[in-house]
């Protein structure tokens, strides 16, 4: 009867099959309802000189247009710092940048008005690229930095050292339901918005603040996404404030709904990095220092730039001791869309960064690149020899002469698991991973096959990785670490619970039932999670840093644990058998499918309901309140330390790619994910999360490029020129599992967050790509990402010699 | 003449008047009817949020296959059967696809979910299962970004096929078809608003029609029209529907092929299946099922995207395209058709009715290739066609086209003077690619820039030379190869021509996957539509987009 652990189907399945899941567009129009739409501007940076609406207004059906000036609140705003404005004051600085808002009655009197306004620009030189930025000194915020150790002290006495630059690119969202809002006004200034976003605290605050309003006059509603994926963290603000603006001149119902097309090109995306890179290593391939400098497109205003960085920095050491380190990070000003969370939230640029080196330090010593892993990773000890392949490679046993390492005792963490800001890796995993996943993915063998082959095939290579992941799950921003949940049972023993958390398709709300089952001893019919709203739940954080469940499953316990306290001592007595020796004990009384018993005597139950009515009839309250807020974690920024994450999410993925060598074209041949979940609340979800968040990384390694023109328009902004993963693009062989893990005592009921982690294995296919290129040599290894067809066969020398000098020594 | 559109959504008998014959399936199903579970996402044929079963009378009975409801607009659906989301429960229980995406969370956020269901439900309509390379086939025009696919296959592996009812099961066909079929006879025209609607039935109509009309939108697929209109770069003042006057069907005659202007790619690619399998391995990744289930051949001939798939083929075929005017008939080889980007020689009253594709003849080796950013539901960065005929180890002729590389599809015919007589080397080739490299212009765009495109050209003499040269060399364990990529490993000296049995065998056996598969979208798929707005900003040269319409 325990639902954790099952694999319950998510809660709108049932409707989504059938497409009766309702999504803000879907809903159907209000009586009275207009349109909005926003003039965007053309060109990426410039001064405005005159806006004209004279014309515009004339068209019939056209309402309103509003302008900077006509906004009754702040039009400035932003989460963190307030830099971005929602319509274009004196300047317009990317393109798209609403210049003003049009409210009409229909669509063709909203599209006639978006001709008929009239502006005068004044151009401004734009900046796109980090390297740009750079060179105009265009940054948001100041230099931040992590380090450990003498980072020059290493590098001045050691055997090895390689310098180069990295490239990685962005990433649009693409979830499928574009950003929308409703905003329907109500009596006394009120205003209900139904958002899909996801916080909804934050579409509340900036909808108040753009309305001069206080924050009780606007309640948020969001019952669910078609999709997130970080992209409607921040920016599902704007359509809400554009819907509600709407709504606040007309006093009639306002829908704003993007296309794709102008979602694509209007918002914002994953952050472009640029790392410039150092390493210094043993002939051993012991990593001894890294140094880092990292820098972010953040574009035009800071939105969550800074965390994004941060999140980036702290994962750049990913699973890998090294003992000098320093990282920094710089957020460049250009005039794009603002750059915003995206699923791993700057980690995977950080850990690209890194994965991207080890790659580079393997073909300069002739090792391979999974020995460079394993011989660096937390918890290995130091003299670890290589190529000693741990009993489990070539010849199956520890090559003569290497001793192998003492097995990292279980618990005690060592002095090399502790990260370069300073936390100590508890339950640390990532060893074992390594080690299970090299033998599970039969690595060695298949490792020869592929020197074997490449160095026959004229047709095709084939490349090879094994990378890991290691996830600090929490926000890395204290506060938001906290959520609240309520609890309400009625007469009928049926129970609704509100969170902060929002769906979007990750299944949240169907883990917080099941807990909140399990905690009840109720059925899963008996609950429902109710849309995430405002006035249910206040203040709450967004739904994000993988972190929806652990947060909000653990309030929505609080509020369960707080009920039962109540209804036992009323249970107990209900079951209480004086004459029989059973005197009333609330510590005695369990809940279990939908049934209430005292411990001692089980054979006697009553119905929940029973419970409850009788409860009801004692004026007893039947509502209740969870709070949660995560113990122990903190970060000082200034310098670098503390104890940002309460767990660490581990994995590990193996992944074989195959090229044609005569297009460039590339397909994942086989991939073998290995995860360490702790203990699952729901394996049908969590195996969801990893295969869908593994195949988005590997999108955003491989095929997907956001391709400018030269004046900044987005080029690639629709599905037909912007290519996400294909059903088709998945690995001929697709292996998952997790380990067993029993022992993640902090988190609830020792789960592990999962939302996340996986898109940080997709980078595997990256560097199977760039394992492919080396054996083409060290010049073809140096790939941009994503490694896309064109960088692929570009990469490769071109075929106009003879084949003999094309065909290259293996790189063993 | 009619003055409505009649059709069907699911039960319910429809004519569509006025601004409604205007307006995209989709719409119309989601405002107009209120039937939500069809989703929009991107309005142009490349995500299958929207997709729909479109029943069309073929030999009197109704044939459904899966179709993007977006860009599918009411004026081309006379006489059909539309049966969507809603029109696949069974007495309101969950059908086995969708008791099957529940249990194995086959949804997360839904968006997707809706697609997926209306075209796993099609492919299993028969209750036979289907191996996964068939699946992924039937499901590559629909995109999930929540999934990873991976439960969406597990879905399809664990559908309860003996629960699986059919289309028959589920709605009157029989009393629909008969209405519908009768229907066809009549031609049907709406005036409103400025716009002018005409579904002829008489091809001396349709002619004078398109002379009295010269901005008519011809439309039978419509698969690039319907982008072009969603995205505002068309606007319909005339649009004429040619389902009721083009043939549908596709005739295998001595030597060659015979399609009708009103067969669909799918059709087609049955047809080739068996008849020219070289051709059916590059339509299979034209689009996806859903764009190839409503797209024509003659559509992308006349659409005359210098990156249409079909056109490099055609073009080292010497296919030949049939033009009907109101003077009566004329055949053109397709090589003289083009005359700049998208211009043709059709006349002003001409309408192409037909196409006849030359089959390879045993001595004959042909070889088609696509190279695009994804695989699949992708538009080429590059296309090339090349058709060889051998005189012991010469080259009797060749034949070089290549698409993506200039304003229209190209034969490179110096490259090919050059070639003729000589030895059939690698070393020849390898020349040959220089030579080929000076004929071409291609442009940067957001594709591909002009570098990448010149390799790729250069690279294809050389791909074409292994292909047809070499042998399998596969050691244990390599994995398979995608159909698309090269065959491995080969050396020069060891050059022995694997004669016809390596080349287009005109009677081959089909892949295991196709067998026993009579209906539905097979299919993996490759592009399909997209707009030509300002991409041009990297180039002063057109933009290169494929379309398929007409």
């Amino acid at each position: 009867m325990k639902h954790v652990g099952q694999n319950v189907p998510h809660d709108s399945a049932h409707l989504h099959v059938t497409g009766k899941s309702t999504f803000i567009d879907d809903m159907p129009p209000l009586h009275g309802e207009v349109c909005v739409g926003i003039v965007p501007c053309p060109k990426a940076h410039a001064k405005i000189l005159s806006i004209d609406t004279t014309a515009a207004k004339q068209i019939p059906g056209v309402l309103a247009i509003l302008a900077a000036a006509d906004i009754p609140g702040h039009n400035r705003f932003g989460p963190v710092v307030q830099d971005e404005y929602l319509l274009a004051e004196k300047e317009a600085v990317f393109i798209g940048h609403p210049l003003a808002l049009i409210v009409a009655e229909n669509k063709e009197a909203l599209l006639a008005a978006r001709k008929a306004v009239k502006f005068q620009l004044e151009e401004l030189a734009p900046i796109f690229t980090i390297d740009d930025a750079i060179k105009a000194s265009s940054f948001l915020g100041n230099q931040r930095l992590i380090q450990r150790g003498d980072v020059d002290k290493a590098f001045a006495s050691a055997p090895h050292t390689l310098t180069g630059t990295f490239d990685i690119g962005g990433q649009e969202h693409f979830y499928l339901e574009s950003q929308v809002a409703l905003a329907v006004p109500g009596e006394d200034n009120t205003f209900t918005i139904h958002s899909s976003t996801q916080h909804p605290s934050e579409v509340q605050t900036l909808v108040a603040e753009i309305l001069a309003v206080r924050f009780n006059h606007v309640t948020v509603i969001c019952k669910r996404m078609g999709g997130g994926f970080g992209g409607k963290e921040t920016q599902a603000a704007q359509p809400a404030m554009f819907a509600a603006l709407a709504a606040h001149v007309t006093r009639r119902p306002a829908r704003f709904v993007y296309s794709k097309d102008d979602d694509m090109r209007f918002t914002g995306k994953r952050h472009p990095f640029k790392a410039f890179y150092k390493t210094a290593f043993t002939d051993q391939g012991e990593i001894l220092a890294v140094d880092t400098q990292l820098y972010s497109n953040g574009g035009c205003s800071t939105d969550l730039s800074f965390a994004v960085l941060e999140r980036a920095m702290l994962h750049n050491d990913n699973a890998y001791f090294i003992p000098h380190f320093r990282v920094t990070g710089r957020v460049c000003k250009t005039n794009l869309p603002s750059n915003t969370a995206f699923r791993g939230f700057g980690g995977p640029q950080g850990v690209a960064a890194m994965e991207n080196l080890i790659e580079e330090i393997a073909h300069t010593l002739k090792i391979d690149a999974l020995d460079i892993r394993q011989t660096n990773c937390y918890g290995r000890r130091s003299e670890f020899p290589s190529p000693c392949n741990q009993g489990e490679g070539k010849g199956g046993g520890p090559i003569a002469g290497c001793v192998p390492p003492p097995p990292p005792s279980p618990g005690i963490p060592g002095e090399r698991e502790i990260t370069p800001y300073g936390q100590t890796i508890a339950n640390n995993t990532l060893p074992r991973l390594f080690e299970t996943l090299r033998k599970d993915s039969d690595y060695d063998r298949r490792r020869d096959e592929i020197d074997q082959f490449n160095q026959h095939s004229r047709t095709q290579l084939r490349g090879m990785s094994l990378t890991a992941v290691k996830f600090g799950i929490s926000f890395t921003r204290r506060t938001l670490n906290q959520a609240n949940a309520l609890v309400n049972i009625y007469v009928d023993g049926s129970v609704v619970i509100s969170t902060g958390a929002t769906e979007m398709g990750q299944g949240v709300n169907t883990r917080i039932r099941q807990l909140a089952a399990d905690e009840l001893g109720l059925p899963l019919s008996s609950i429902r999670l109710m849309p995430t709203n405002t006035e249910k739940n206040n203040n709450t954080s967004p739904t994000a840093a993988s972190s929806g469940t652990d947060l909000n499953g653990a309030a929505a316990l609080d509020a369960c644990q707080k009920l039962k306290g109540r209804l036992a001592p009323i249970a107990a007595k209900m079951l209480a058998d004086q004459a029989g020796g059973l005197h009333a004990e609330p510590d005695h009384i369990r809940f279990l499918a939908g049934r209430v018993f005292d411990d001692r005597r089980p054979a006697k139950t009553i119905d929940f309901q029973q419970v409850i009515c009788h409860a009801y009839e004692l004026r007893i309250n039947l509502g209740e309140r969870g709070f949660y807020a995560t113990p122990g974690v903190d970060f000082n920024r200034d310098t670098g330390k503390g104890h940002p994450f309460l767990y660490y999410t581990n994995g590990g993925a193996c992944t074989e790619v195959l090229i044609n060598r005569f297009t460039g074209e590339m397909k994942l041949a086989r991939v073998d994910l290995l995860m360490d979940l702790g203990q699952s609340i729901n394996p049908g979800i969590d195996r969801g999360q990893v295969t869908g968040a593994f195949i988005q990384g590997v999108g955003w390694v491989t095929t997907e490029e956001l391709v400018y023109s030269a004046q900044g328009n987005l080029l690639s902004y629709s599905p037909t020129t912007y290519k996400i993963p294909n059903i088709s693009d998945l690995p001929d062989v697709f292996n998952v599992s997790w380990i067993d893990n029993p022992d993640n005592h902090v988190s609830l009921l020792r789960s592990k967050s999962v939302g996340e982690p996986p898109l940080l294995l997709g980078i595997s296919a990256f560097t199977a790509v760039k394992n492919a290129l080396s054996y083409l040599g060290e010049e073809s290894m140096k790939i941009a990402l994503p490694a896309t067809g064109e960088r692929i066969l570009l990469a490769m020398p071109a075929r106009t010699a003879k084949p003999s000098t094309y065909v290259p020594a293996p790189a063993k | 003449m009619r003055n409505h559109i009649l059709l069907y959504i699911n039960q319910q008998r429809i004519e569509a008047r006025d601004n409604h014959a205007f307006m995209s399936l989709s719409d119309f199903i989601r405002l107009h009817l209120r039937q939500t579970g069809t989703k929009v996402v991107c309005a142009e044929g490349d995500c299958g949020s929207c997709t729909v079963l479109l029943g069309r009378i073929v030999d009197k009975q109704i044939r459904y296959e899966p179709v993007c409801s977006c860009i599918q607009y009411l004026y081309q659906l006379d006489g059909t059967h539309v049966i969507n989301v809603e029109g696949l429960t069974y007495d309101a229980e969950l059908n086995p696809v969708q008791q099957s995406m529940v249990a194995c969370q086959g949804a997360q956020c839904g968006y997707c979910t809706p697609g997926f269901v209306v075209a796993m439900h099609q492919l299993f309509e028969d209750g036979q299962s289907r191996n996964e390379a068939a699946v992924k086939r039937a499901l590559t025009g629909n995109l999930c970004r929540c999934t990873g696919y991976d439960p969406i296959l597990k879905a399809a592996r664990e559908t309860d096929m003996s629960k699986m009812r059919r289309i028959a099961e589920l709605f009157p066909i029989e009393k629909i078809s008969s209405e519908l079929s009768a229907a066809a006879n009549d031609p049907v025209q709406i005036n409103y608003a400025g716009k002018t609607f005409f579904k002829p039935t008489v091809i001396s109509d349709a002619c004078r029609f398109r002379a009295g009309h010269p901005d008519c939108t011809l439309i039978t697929g419509g698969t690039d029209i319907g982008v072009q209109v969603n995205k505002g770069i068309r606007q319909i003042t005339a649009v004429m529907n040619l389902h009721g006057v083009s043939q549908r069907s596709i005739e295998i005659k001595n030597d060659y092929l015979l399609a009708g202007a009103g067969a669909t790619l799918t059709e087609l690619f049955r047809a080739c299946e068996e008849y020219f399998p070289e051709f059916a391995n590059l339509l299979d990744i034209f689009g996806s099922p859903l764009i190839r289930n409503a797209g024509t051949l003659a559509g992308n001939l006349a659409n005359g995207s210098p990156i249409g798939d079909t056109l490099p083929p055609l073009f080292v075929m010497n296919a030949e395209i049939e033009l009907t005017g109101i003077n009566g008939s004329r055949w053109v080889n397709i090589n003289s058709f083009y005359v700049g980007y998208r211009k043709t020689i059709m006349g002003e009253d001409e309408l192409i009715t037909a196409i006849k594709i030359p089959l390879p003849k045993p001595d004959e080796i042909v070889k088609f290739y696509k190279v695009s950013r994804r695989r699949d539901l992708d538009i080429s960065t590059f296309a090339a066609a090349i058709f060889l005929r051998l005189s012991g180890k010469l080259i009797h002729e060749i034949r070089i086209a290549l698409g993506g590389v200039g304003p229209v599809v190209l034969r490179l015919s110096k490259t090919e003077s050059a070639l003729t007589n000589q030895l059939f080397t690698e070393d020849a080739m390898l020349e040959a690619s220089n030579l080929a490299l000076s004929e071409i212009t291609p442009i940067t765009d957001v594709r591909g820039s002009a570098n990448y495109r010149n390799r790729l050209a250069a690279n294809t003499l050389l791909r074409f030379y292994h292909d047809i040269t070499g042998q399998p060399s596969n050691g244990n364990g390599h994995p398979k190869s995608p159909p698309d990529h090269g065959d491995n490993g080969r050396d020069s000296s060891s050059f022995i021509l694997q004669a016809s049995s390596l080349i287009s065998n005109p009677h081959p056996t089909p892949p295991p996957e196709y067998k026993g598969r009579e209906g539905e979208g097979d299919g993996r798929d490759g592009h399909s539509s997209s707009s030509n707005i300002q991409r041009s900003a990297l180039s002063s040269n057109p933009p290169s987009e494929q379309k398929e319409s007409e």
